[in-house]
């Protein structure tokens, strides 16, 4: 089982924000998949390593500079900027 | 089946169509139909007919063209195409328009590929029915009171509604060939490397994979071998070193053993587990042999592939705060504020409980249990693989345990909704490739799939396996929805 | 104090000074217009993957051979989740249970070795730049490599980790791998700190102090925080495990926490990264590229050379100038002669520390070097020798074109007599000064010798003529 308390402090690390009237159905359904993932522990941990999906090592990038973006195309998409800047104001 | 690229391109050579009278075509039959299957949620007309425009032209010049040039095709909204707003279906990333192409995208530019649009999705591909996604679920072409599937439910909807001849999806746990079997088609899903993720929106980085959904298992190589290329950009992507996969396409499968795992067919509905004996009896006559093995492992791939999968999910979705792109709540009294606010009213409920989830799996006092353990049985599960290709060629299984969800079923219990998965995850546990592939109907005449399962990098031996079947089986099992583009 | 012991660990943060970012091909220059060095992978853009510079590697791991470093077959990068606006990724690629580096050393100058648990690899964050309660991000530092270096609980004093952070920055500027300049950021330093009663072993409870960004901060933020620690102990108080940052104006360290940074970073494996296997032939090749150690190049330059220590530490306290010296010795008879020229006339035209980092002279070490062996060849004096450096770093040319065949010989003697005689004839005053018991006098007849010989002369003899001369 798991307590408001434990979804507080997840949704906490997770930055989001649970209002007081989502909290009790939202234990009630994470208790559910947590219970659901629970079934993994029946399962004999045979210790079989796992390393990456495809074994791949050492592919690396040589250290040249390409240019970096212009700033107008860096700065595009955010909702707000100031003198190149992304931007978060004080309050809105 | 006839495959309808070579067909297109054909007609395109010897002049019968150009391709802006393609094109038109598909954009008028979207303007008429779309509206019926919310398959595109952001068409690119004018795009569309810019690029083969500029087919025609390399045509009437005489420049040898790739088989994909001018064929007219649709990306899932979770491939960034430089431009063009890619959304993931998700509120947070409403009118966010990308600086930079997915490497699938460039591949297929240069080929001249026409883009119609992007297609609906489950919200960052989390889902099986299209119904999380911000703009509505894409409905099934064969019957508009069920889903397309998910989460790449808008390109099977697109391409089974005949509104795109083939389209690009994502796979992290079934999500190509889910809705492709849902919707009469063939989906693949390949090899975990083969082809580049770069500039797909990430839902769990280490299952996620970019393949092909279309009409024809030929189209599904054809498209493969295009886009199945190393790219520098992509460290976990180093091609198909291999030969081309539609290469062998005609090769006789006299003698391939193809294995059948019981754990596969637990529970699956009776209709859909006739459909696989019959073509099991189809592989026969063909000369193939069939060997039964257990892998008892496979009982666990459910919960380690959410376990998983949701783990990665929370860290790449962290970055969504609204300061850089995307959405970000108007009302906010500081910083901190801003953020849990903007994560809060812009990811949908599905998004937030695997957000939630992974969290847990990785937090501490939780890490051994869950995430941990998880990662073990991962490579058990790899290892089941390896043992089981052993003994046989492909592995045979169903693709979905049923056919097509009606409306909102999926919507009522969470857990519930995952276990339908249970058939498609094993592969992206294991990075393996798998083809979803027509073989049948249920009683209601909705398209039943099936899949076939190779080891590392043999797409060309599922793809030629699954060509085999589909000479014979014929037009029998392949449906064509009353709709869209009349070839 | 005196009762009680100071425990202290250092984590250091150096930005290695690789053209490129660690993960992308933007550039990793200082400063620049905010967010002008930027791409889609460095903020973070939806679906952009990583790729690892393969240089952050290679200097990871001659900072680890740099400091005695055991250098690991295999490791790989995790991810370190926490969400705040300077990390684009909400994700900062670093290591975590494999760091390419493990179980070094550096030792100190009382024989005491600080051991060095581990160097990883990592990624910078962002600037945040904070105005009237807004917050403006710039991203030109995100992906900026860094390796951190993490010490054990070994140093014992302030001044202890004031020489092992002194000598680690000497060590990466000599490696080539970092300028370590503390207050472009590019050296940074955590100082973990406890207290104990002399003579126990048991550790106490420890802080954190955050981010040091200069020698006399570091010191005067231990200093303050070992008495705060002591008065804590004292008063039967507990020392609370936290994290402290030190405030400059008031010269004390503050507690940072806030309630919201309950950190739980849910480290794990970055999918998007492949394993990294180092190779025993890796290891050697770097291990070649790598320099003399600082410290064996100073006990060399005072053994082999007899050059006095505190001029040895001025000569290996940047690579440019040990580099510069050792081209100008080759050959040469006395090396302490071209320290002498260094240190002297070279050194005072440079002004401050970076003019001498970058070690920009008028004057080539080949130039130099030619200069020197006139003298050892006995062609000029040493005079001659100092008047032509002046000029050669004024015009930067070469000796030859300075100095002429005919000054190259010398004064033999009985011109040197007739010049002396000459000068003592045009300078009677002087000489009757001189007589009068007013020794200086004999410099301006000196001088008149120099002058009409062009400095050729040896001043030393010239003296001991002109005083036999007058005197007769």
């Amino acid at each position: 089982m798991i307590t408001h308390e434990e979804i507080l402090n997840i949704a906490n690390l997770a930055k989001l924000s649970v209002s007081d009237e989502e909290l009790d159905e939202l234990t009630k359904d994470m208790s559910e998949i947590i219970g659901f993932a629970d079934t993994i522990n029946a399962a004999s941990a045979d210790a079989s390593d796992f390393d990456n999906i495809n074994n791949l090592s050492n592919v690396f990038r040589e250290d040249t500079v390409v240019p970096s973006y212009d700033r107008e195309e860096i700065l595009k998409n955010a909702e707000s900027q100031n003198d190149g800047y992304f931007l978060v104001r004080k309050r809105v | 089946m006839e495959s309808q690229i070579k067909k297109l391109s054909g007609l395109m050579q010897s002049r019968q169509i150009s391709c802006q009278e393609l094109t038109q075509n598909y954009l008028d039959a979207m303007e008429r139909d779309n509206k019926k299957i919310n398959a595109y949620v952001n068409p690119t007309a004018e795009l569309a007919m810019e690029a083969a425009k500029a087919v025609d032209k390399k045509i009437a010049s005489g420049e040898e063209l790739s088989p994909l040039a001018g064929i007219p095709m649709t990306l899932k909204d979770n491939i960034s195409t430089k431009g063009i707003e890619t959304t993931c279906c998700s509120n947070i990333l409403k009118g966010y328009y990308p600086i930079y192409n997915a490497t699938v995208w460039e591949i297929l530019q240069q080929q001249n590929a026409v883009l119609l649009g992007k297609t609906n999705m489950d919200e960052f591909a989390m889902g099986s029915s299209c119904e999380t996604s911000c703009f509505g679920g894409a409905l099934n072409p064969h019957d508009l009171s069920h889903v397309a599937g998910g989460s790449s439910g808008g390109v099977a909807s697109a391409v089974g509604g005949n509104l795109a001849v083939y389209g690009l999806g994502s796979d992290t746990g079934g999500s190509i060939r889910q809705p492709a079997s849902f919707c009469g088609l063939v989906g693949l899903k390949p090899t975990y490397g083969a082809v580049s993720r770069y500039g797909l929106i990430a839902y769990a980085s280490s299952f996620d994979q970019i393949g092909p959904i279309t009409a024809t298992v030929e189209d599904a190589a054809l498209v493969y071998d295009a886009i199945s290329r190393y790219d520098e950009k992509d460290s976990t992507c180093r091609g198909n070193t291999g030969k081309p996969a539609s290469e062998s396409l005609n090769n006789s499968i006299k003698g391939k053993k193809i294995g059948i795992a019981k754990e596969y067919f637990d529970g699956i509905r009776d209709d859909v587990n006739d459909a696989i004996q019959n073509a099991i009896k189809v592989y026969e006559s063909l000369g193939a042999q069939i060997v039964y093995f257990d892998m008892p492992s496979l009982k666990y791939s459910l919960p380690v592939y959410y376990i998983l999968a949701c783990a990665e999910a929370s860290s790449n979705l962290g970055r969504y705060d609204g300061i850089r792109y995307g959405y970000r709540t108007p009302h906010y009294s500081d910083r901190n504020e801003m953020i849990c606010k903007t994560r809060s009213e812009g990811f949908g409920k599905e998004v937030k409980r695997r957000i939630l989830l992974g969290t847990y799996v990785l937090s501490a006092g939780y890490y051994d249990a869950y995430y941990k353990k998880a990662q073990n049985l991962r490579g058990t599960l790899v290892k089941a693989f390896q043992d089981a290709f052993q003994k046989c060629d492909v592995i045979l299984a169903p693709t979905v345990p049923m056919t097509a969800f009606p409306l909102n079923f999926t919507a009522q219990d969470a857990v519930e909704t995952y276990q339908t998965d249970i058939c498609t995850v094993p592969v992206n546990i294991a990075g393996l490739p798998a083809v979803s592939i027509p073989c049948g109907f249920d009683g209601t005449g909705l398209p039943i799939g099936m899949q076939l399962i190779g080891n590392s990098f043999s797409e060309p031996t599922i793809l030629n396996m699954a060509h085999q079947y589909e000479s014979a089986a014929g037009n029998s099992v392949f449906p064509r929805a009353d709709m869209g583009v009349k070839l | 104090m005196s009762n009680y012991e100071l425990v202290c660990g250092l984590e250091t943060h150096i930005e290695l000074s690789t053209k490129t970012k660690i993960f992308c091909s933007c550039t990793t220059e200082f400063g620049g217009d905010p967010n002008t060095h930027c791409c889609p992978v460095c903020i973070g853009l939806p679906g952009t993957l990583p790729k690892l510079n393969k240089k952050v590697v290679e200097y990871a791991i001659m900072a680890g051979l740099a400091t005695n470093c055991e250098i690991s077959p295999i490791s790989k990068m995790d991810r370190k989740n926490y969400v705040y606006p300077d990390l684009p990724k909400a994700y900062q690629i670093s290591q975590y249970d494999m760091p390419l580096c493990k179980n070094g050393y550096v030792e100190l100058s009382n024989g005491r070795k600080v051991r060095i648990l581990r160097i990883h690899i990592e990624e910078d964050a962002g600037k945040l730049v904070h105005q009237r309660g807004s917050t403006y991000v710039d991203y030109n530092r995100g992906g900026v490599p860094l390796i951190e270096i993490v010490t054990e609980p070994d140093i014992r004093s302030i001044d202890e980790a004031r020489e092992y952070l002194e000598k680690l920055q000497l060590i990466m500027r000599f490696i080539g791998i970092s300028d370590c300049k503390m207050q472009e950021g590019s050296l940074r330093c955590d100082v973990n700190i406890s207290v104990r009663p002399q003579g126990t072993e048991a550790f106490g409870t420890r802080t954190e102090i955050k981010n040091m960004n200069s020698f006399t901060h570091m010191a005067k933020a231990m200093e303050y925080e070992v008495n705060r620690q002591i008065d804590l102990v004292q008063s039967g108080e507990k020392v609370v495990q936290e994290t402290r940052r030190y405030n400059e104006e008031d010269d004390c360290t503050e507690s940072m926490r806030g309630k919201e940074d309950a950190h739980d970073y849910r480290y794990f494996r970055e999918p998007d990264l492949v394993t990294i296997q180092v190779s025993d032939e890796m290891v050697a090749r770097l291990r070649e590229k790598l320099p003399e150690p600082p410290h064996q190049k100073q006990e060399r330059y005072m053994a082999e050379y007899g050059i006095p220590e505190a001029d040895a530490q001025q000569l290996i306290k940047y690579r440019s100038i040990s580099e510069y010296f050792e081209t100008a010795i080759d050959g040469v008879q006395n090396p302490k002669v071209v320290a002498n020229c260094m240190i002297g006339q070279i050194f005072s035209r440079l002004e401050g520390d970076s003019a001498k980092e970058s070690f920009q002279v008028n004057v080539t070490p080949e130039n130099l070097n030619a200069l020197v062996k006139l003298l050892d060849e006995g062609k000029i004096k040493m005079n001659l020798l100092k008047a032509t450096l002046e000029k050669m770093l004024d015009t930067g040319k070469a000796p030859k074109e300075l100095i002429s065949e005919a000054d190259m010989g010398g004064v033999d003697t009985d011109a040197l007599k007739a010049a002396c005689e000459q000068a003592i004839a045009s300078n009677p005053n002087a000489v009757s000064d001189y007589l009068s018991g007013k020794e200086k006098a004999l410099k301006a007849i000196l001088g008149a010798v120099m002058k009409a010989t062009r400095g050729r002369a040896d001043a030393v003899e010239a003296e001991k003529l002109l005083i036999t001369l007058i005197q007769k």
